[in-house]
């Protein structure tokens, strides 16, 4: 076990990106995730980055339908695409779904299970006439987090730190939206703005978080970890800390189990999380 | 219009298109302590989320003066304390810190006066023993005086309260009102507060609207909550 954990700490570690990679998104999804949790959008988690790797699909399949030819597996510039379309889609969805939120009609979640399930199924149908699919998409879009080239990690580190930077610098303007949002009005803050640059920064972090690990893993990072610093947390410093310490903290003993044991390692992350959001709650239910 | 500090002119308010009062004239001075009174669905709320700006009106104007300073009007809204969720990991001092965002640009830390300032209007609110205790922990009472104090830490012109003494003991309710009215006083502002509580706010209020029917009743407490017009409103006889 510590011999692995030495081969994965080692700089000349031949998935060094992928690690990197891992502990990135780790870290950063739980901190939007946040407020994900706070706004009650945790059904959003689930959708968004199910409609995130749809964008993926059909953005990579935009060259075959225009008779373009790309390189059999996922180069930069099919990296970069993909990134588009899963940017362009989550903030779509995000855009589209809170305005409906905002209206107040209908049920919410039946929005957001009907958002995640004709992502999932318009997914299957692109890849499935789409050659392309069979030589690494479908692995990107699973999350088989070892095909992690300088520039993605670099792509996802720089994404992640504007994400991050923003998140911090307007913290207090977030938290006042999403706390109170008339008291805000009333302080002639504009709501609007600080709404979508919310939703901006949730959907950037969600378009990284499923280029470099997929979906399942998204929605776990994304949530697991703010749920249970939930339980623990007093302040809200505590909350968000906890929540990235959680995350990180998880991916990296994710990878390192995975690794000594040949699992894949997306879903020995979120396994792991699993595990570590029910030992919390147990814990949580016996401290007084 | 010098006294005035809001207008308003043959307003009309409501929700998608459906007007809740009509044909509302009034003016708010300065200095003034205003009750809007009236039964449940009568319009209250709408009325000072009109006023707030958090809904639209749908016919008529609302004009407002400039504060003492020259700026614009500054209201201090104190929302029903129900209504807050729970998830939130908020101290009672970080609530009424946010009442200083209105002056501090966005992406600049909060300066060490402002916080001084928050500290003195949550002692002056009586909210400085549990300002460090979990908003969502703190009873009704409690939960009211920390929002009292975040609406005073905006240096308003105006203090709209929304049922501030729902879900609140006589003797609490007591204590509320004689701060607010102390506060009106002392900080020279006016008051637009919500309540059901006419007997308790009859000996606070200088001006009462009572929204009846889809129309504003308007008078002075002594005029208008007499035993023959309240049941001249509620259109019974009095035996």
């Amino acid at each position: 076990m510590m011999a692995s954990l030495s081969h994965i700490l080692s700089p000349d570690f031949l998935l060094r990106n992928s690690v990197y990679t891992s502990v990135l998104i780790g870290f950063s999804c739980p901190l939007v995730g946040v407020f994900l949790v706070m706004r009650r959008l945790v059904f959003m988690g689930v959708a968004l980055p199910q409609v995130s790797s749809t964008g993926v699909a059909i953005a990579l399949s935009v060259p075959l339908w225009l008779g373009v030819k790309l390189s059999g597996h996922p180069s930069e510039s099919a990296h970069m695409l993909a990134f588009i379309g899963s940017m362009t889609f989550s903030l779509l969805a995000i855009l589209a779904l809170a305005f409906m939120e905002r209206r107040g009609r209908g049920q919410p979640e039946g929005r957001l299970g009907t958002a995640y399930v004709v992502a999932a199924s318009l997914s299957i149908l692109v890849l499935s006439k789409n050659p392309y699919g069979e030589l690494g998409w479908l692995d990107m879009l699973k999350g088989e987090v070892i095909t992690i080239s300088d520039f993605d990690l670099v792509l996802t580190a720089a994404t992640l730190t504007l994400v991050l930077a923003t998140l911090g610098l307007f913290h207090k303007e977030l938290l006042l939206i999403s706390f109170d949002r008339p008291m805000a009005i009333t302080l002639r803050k504009n709501v609007v703005f600080w709404d979508v640059l919310l939703y901006l920064l949730i959907g950037l972090t969600v378009s990284m978080a499923v280029l470099s690990v997929g979906p399942l893993i998204a929605f776990g990072f994304l949530l697991i970890p703010a749920l249970a610093a939930h339980l623990f947390a007093r302040n809200m410093r505590q909350f968000t800390m906890l929540a990235s310490l959680c995350g990180g903290a998880s991916a990296f003993l994710g990878f390192w189990i995975a690794y000594q044991y040949d699992l894949p390692v997306g879903p020995t992350d979120v396994v792991l999380l699993g595990v570590l959001y029910a030992a919390a709650w147990f814990i949580a239910k016996l401290l007084p | 219009m010098n006294d005035a500090l809001i207008i308003l002119e043959n307003l009309s308010i409501g929700y998608n298109g459906q007007p809740v009062l009509s044909g509302i004239s009034l003016s708010i001075a300065r200095d003034s302590f205003t009750a809007i009174l009236g039964a449940n669905g009568s319009g209250k709320s709408t009325l000072i989320k009109t006023l707030l700006g958090l809904l639209s009106p749908l016919a008529g104007r609302i004009d407002t003066n400039q504060s003492s300073t020259g700026a614009p009007l500054v209201f201090g809204y104190v929302p029903q304390a129900g209504q807050f969720d729970p998830i939130y990991l908020l101290t009672g001092f970080e609530v009424a810190l946010m009442g200083t965002y209105g002056r501090v640009r966005p992406g600049h830390f909060i300066p060490s006066a402002e916080r001084a300032f928050t500290r003195e209007c949550l002692r002056a609110a009586g909210a400085q023993e549990f300002a460090r205790e979990q908003f969502s922990e703190l009873s009704g009472g409690q939960k009211q005086r920390v929002l009292i104090a975040r609406a005073l830490a905006t240096r308003p012109d105006v203090l709209v309260l929304d049922e501030p003494t729902a879900g609140v003991d006589a003797e609490a309710t007591h204590t509320v009102l004689e701060f607010i009215s102390r506060t009106r006083m002392e900080r020279q502002i006016a008051v637009l507060l919500v309540t059901h509580d006419f007997a308790a706010i009859r000996h606070h209020a200088r001006q009462i609207l009572w929204l009846h029917h889809g129309k504003v009743l308007q008078g002075a407490p002594d005029e208008l909550l007499t035993p023959e017009r309240m049941a001249e409103i509620f259109e019974i006889g009095i035996s």
